[in-house]
């Protein structure tokens, strides 16, 4: 009950808030103290979002030209990223020579800003979207890939043992307690990785294109148009909070008997 | 004990319902007196109220109705003067074995010398001395519940609530320990309100012993034996034959 | 042989077997060696090109931008993840605020600090700030949302409340948690550095290697990516082992369970 009353309370203070601060963010600029071009007010945001979802920016290019080159890029990305990600990962998890051997490589590797190898892709791939898969491939691939091997090789003994003292062979072992045990770390690694091909796309997207919500809210602003750069940055926000979504429900689905997600991120 | 002295601890009328008001209480209308010095065991099942009843004395949960008072003023709140080792380990993991004892001999107002020396003397009491850089990540379960027991004395609170202390305890430092709270418990004098579901222990260690049933105090035994007590003799076997069939 | 001189020899041969790899798709002739130069080769020539001193120089700017950035975000983050999961009120006035703000990739404000800051330093650490400010955050936030009960009570137990309850047990049980964001956070500092500094700069690394590419260095661009990795690897170990000491042994323990 009580419980029930504080949470309706957060609720609504932190939607009164929220629309205070709209509301007063509204009335500076109408009476001058905001800028509109610094802090476009959220009618004239509203505005931008109309235009770009009718008449589209540049002209012709509308809001859903630019979400969904978005979401190719990261999706083709991502999706390269674990094909090759799961079944390396198991390999060397699977294997302690293996392991010992990548550790540096991997280590290495994951610390290279995936940003950092823009101009090199430029210079072997041009500036197409052959570049921006990769890019978004590279971040997503390293992240995916050490989440597989760290699943593969920490899964608890005891299970491993308990599996043994009912003579289950190698193979089944493997396949049955094994890859189910380090799934729900896997599936942590998706998730990283996930967040990684957002924040890789925009900075892809700034050179060479002018599709893309991140072409979109660079060229935007060129034009002096901040207004639909805020609603390129919010459409970038709502996709990913929609995907980290989508995938925890993919995970309850596939994983019902998961369900401390944050247990394993550590 | 004395009737006419105040008591030390009185739980007037306490109820207790978590969540709505309709669900069923876990204590309805508990009355239970302790007088000053005096050792209170209590004993129950599981699940029936007996770490509730103890955070609402302690003041870390506020009853639903009814009062606790200590020294005849209403409890509103937790503090030093009421010392408490809890039922799950509440070491602060931060801190080594001695640093958490002397947190609790500074709290106690205590300059950093004399804590560091109270702490030392307390980890010798509780067998713990060669452990003090130890942290509690790296001590056995009984090993932190002593810790946390040294800390509650290093406190030197007049009322000590203790939550099942030595449950995790083998059966040897469990009697060891037992001697010792004695021993520290006539030596310092407090009023003790001691959780425990053994009823043996219950009768070596209490005054009194108020057994906790049906959300409420079910029966209240006197043991009017001198202590060190003995497990064979005839008077604690009877009664803890006696609380045996009350638990059932 | 024990095993962690195993460790290192593996290890060590796995990065000979990588470079070796490099350097005889890069001899065999399939592309040209100018795209693609064999590493040593690149080491050589790019160190040529960018002799050691600038390329001290450009390290050395990109690591204080980061660290700007990052010690900015990293106590904005902290302060305010404290004060929100002490004080309620607070909390659920700046939570939704913050989780509306939060999924934004740090790069995607890009414009936006151009706008506000304009083309100098300030806009390239106030992107550095934001990679670092929202992991610190959240994490401190989740810690202290997941504090034991039983420890803020043994507090009380000891007189402790108020602020004092705070600074002496909610934030010292909150501390592996910060640590952790304060080691996101410098990842992503340093995941936003190219881009921050794409932004009109002319200097550190990451103008370095988008310099090199219009000069068409390829050699220059494969140097730089090597020190952003190798500045990466080498600042969160030292990272790693300040937030080690600093939470002193306890952290150790309570994971090994
Ligand atoms: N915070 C809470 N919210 C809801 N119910 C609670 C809460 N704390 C305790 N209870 C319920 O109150 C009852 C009594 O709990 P309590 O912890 O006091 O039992 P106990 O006698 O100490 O048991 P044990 O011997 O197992 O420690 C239990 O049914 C428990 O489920
Ligand atoms: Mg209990």
């Amino acid at each position: 009950m009580r419980d029930d009353l504080s949470r309706h309370a957060a609720v609504l203070q932190g939607a009164g808030f929220i629309l205070a601060l709209l509301v007063a963010w509204e009335i500076t600029s109408a009476l001058g103290w905001l800028r509109p071009h610094s802090f476009p007010p959220p009618s004239r945001i509203a505005q931008g979002a109309w235009e770009l979802a009718v008449r589209g920016f540049p002209e012709g290019v509308r809001v859903w030209t630019h979400a969904l080159a978005t979401l190719r890029r990261i999706f083709s990305g991502f999706v390269l990223a674990m094909v090759l990600a799961i079944p390396s990962g198991i390999l060397i998890g699977a294997s302690q020579t293996l392991d010992r051997l990548t550790h540096p490589v991997i280590t290495f590797a994951r610390s290279v800003a995936t940003l950092s190898l823009l101009p090199l892709v430029i210079v072997w791939f041009g500036t197409g979207e052959l570049s921006k898969t990769l890019l978004i491939a590279y971040g997503c691939f390293w992240v995916m890939l050490s989440n597989v091997i760290a699943g593969v090789k920490y899964v608890d003994p005891t299970l491993i043992r308990a599996a043994r003292t009912m003579d289950t062979p190698g193979s089944e072992i493997f396949t049955r307690i094994v890859l189910p045990a380090a799934l729900p770390r896997i599936f942590a690694g998706a998730r990283t990785a996930l967040g990684v091909g957002f924040m890789v796309i925009v900075g892809a997207e700034m050179i060479g294109t002018i599709e893309g919500l991140g072409a979109l809210i660079m060229e935007a602003r060129t034009f002096y148009r901040t207004d639909v750069t805020i609603v390129g940055m919010m459409l970038l926000g709502v996709m990913g909070v929609v995907f980290a979504i989508g995938m925890e429900a993919l995970e309850r689905r596939l994983l019902p008997w998961h369900r401390g997600l944050s247990e394993v991120r550590r | 004990m004395t009737g006419n002295a105040m008591p030390k601890i009185e739980v007037l009328r306490v109820s207790k319902h978590f969540g709505a008001a309709s669900s069923a209480p876990v204590l309805s209308g508990v009355d239970l007196a302790c007088a000053e010095n005096e050792f209170v065991c209590l004993l129950g099942r599981s699940g029936c109220g007996k770490t509730t009843l103890l955070n609402i004395i302690a003041g870390l949960v506020p009853p639903s109705s009814g009062e606790v008072r200590v020294d005849g003023e209403r409890v509103t709140g937790p503090g030093r003067g009421k010392g408490m080792v809890f039922q799950q380990n509440a070491l602060f993991p931060w801190l080594s074995a001695r640093s958490n004892v002397e947190f609790g001999a500074r709290r106690s107002g205590l300059e950093k010398q004399a804590a560091r020396r109270i702490a030392e003397e307390l980890l010798e009491l509780v067998g713990l001395r060669e452990y003090g850089e130890r942290y509690p990540g790296q001590l056995s379960g009984g090993m932190q519940q002593r810790v946390a027991i040294a800390r509650a004395l290093a406190l030197d609170p007049q009322i000590l609530l203790m939550d099942e202390p030595f449950g995790a305890l083998d059966e040897i430092t469990r009697l060891d320990m037992q001697a010792e709270l004695l021993r520290v418990w006539s030596s310092r004098r407090k009023t003790v309100v001691f959780v425990t579901h053994s009823i043996m222990e219950a009768l070596m260690l209490g005054d009194r012993v108020a057994v906790m049933g049906g959300g409420g105090i079910a029966s209240i035994h006197d043991v009017a034996k001198d202590r060190p007590r003995s497990r064979s003799d005839p008077a604690v076997i009877r009664l803890h034959d006696e609380i045996w069939q009350g638990l059932h | 042989m024990n095993p962690r001189a195993a460790d290192a020899l593996l290890g060590l041969g796995g990065i000979l077997i990588v470079l070796a790899g490099w350097e005889l798709v890069a001899r065999s002739g399939v592309v040209s060696q100018s795209v693609f130069p064999p590493p040593i080769h690149a080491m050589v020539i790019g160190l040529r090109k960018v002799p050691l001193p600038d390329l001290g120089g450009h390290v050395w700017i990109s690591l204080q931008r980061i660290a700007f950035g990052f010690s900015a975000g990293a106590l904005l983050g902290v302060v305010i993840a404290v004060a929100g999961g002490w004080y309620r009120v607070f909390g659920n006035l700046v939570r939704p605020v913050v989780e509306m703000l939060r999924p934004i990739p740090p790069l995607a404000w890009i414009p936006m600090a151009i706008v506000w800051f304009g083309l100098g330093e300030p806009s390239k650490v106030f992107v550095i700030f934001l990679g670092a400010f929202f992991p610190v955050l959240t994490n401190t936030w989740k810690g202290m949302s997941n504090i034991d009960a039983t420890l803020l009570r043994a507090g009380q137990t000891m007189g402790l409340s108020g602020p004092e309850l705070l600074i002496k047990v909610a934030i010292p049980a909150t501390l592996p948690d910060i640590a952790t964001g304060l080691r996101i956070g410098w990842g992503l500092a340093f995941g936003v550095l190219v881009a921050a500094e794409l932004i009109a700069a002319e200097s550190g690394l990451g103008y370095m290697i988008m310099h090199a590419r219009q000069l068409g260095e390829v050699e220059v661009i494969i140097l730089g990516i090597l020190v952003i990795g190798a500045a990466n690897l080498v600042t969160d170990w030292l990272l790693a082992r300040v937030l080690a000491n600093w939470l002193g042994k306890w952290q150790d323990t309570t994971r090994a369970e």
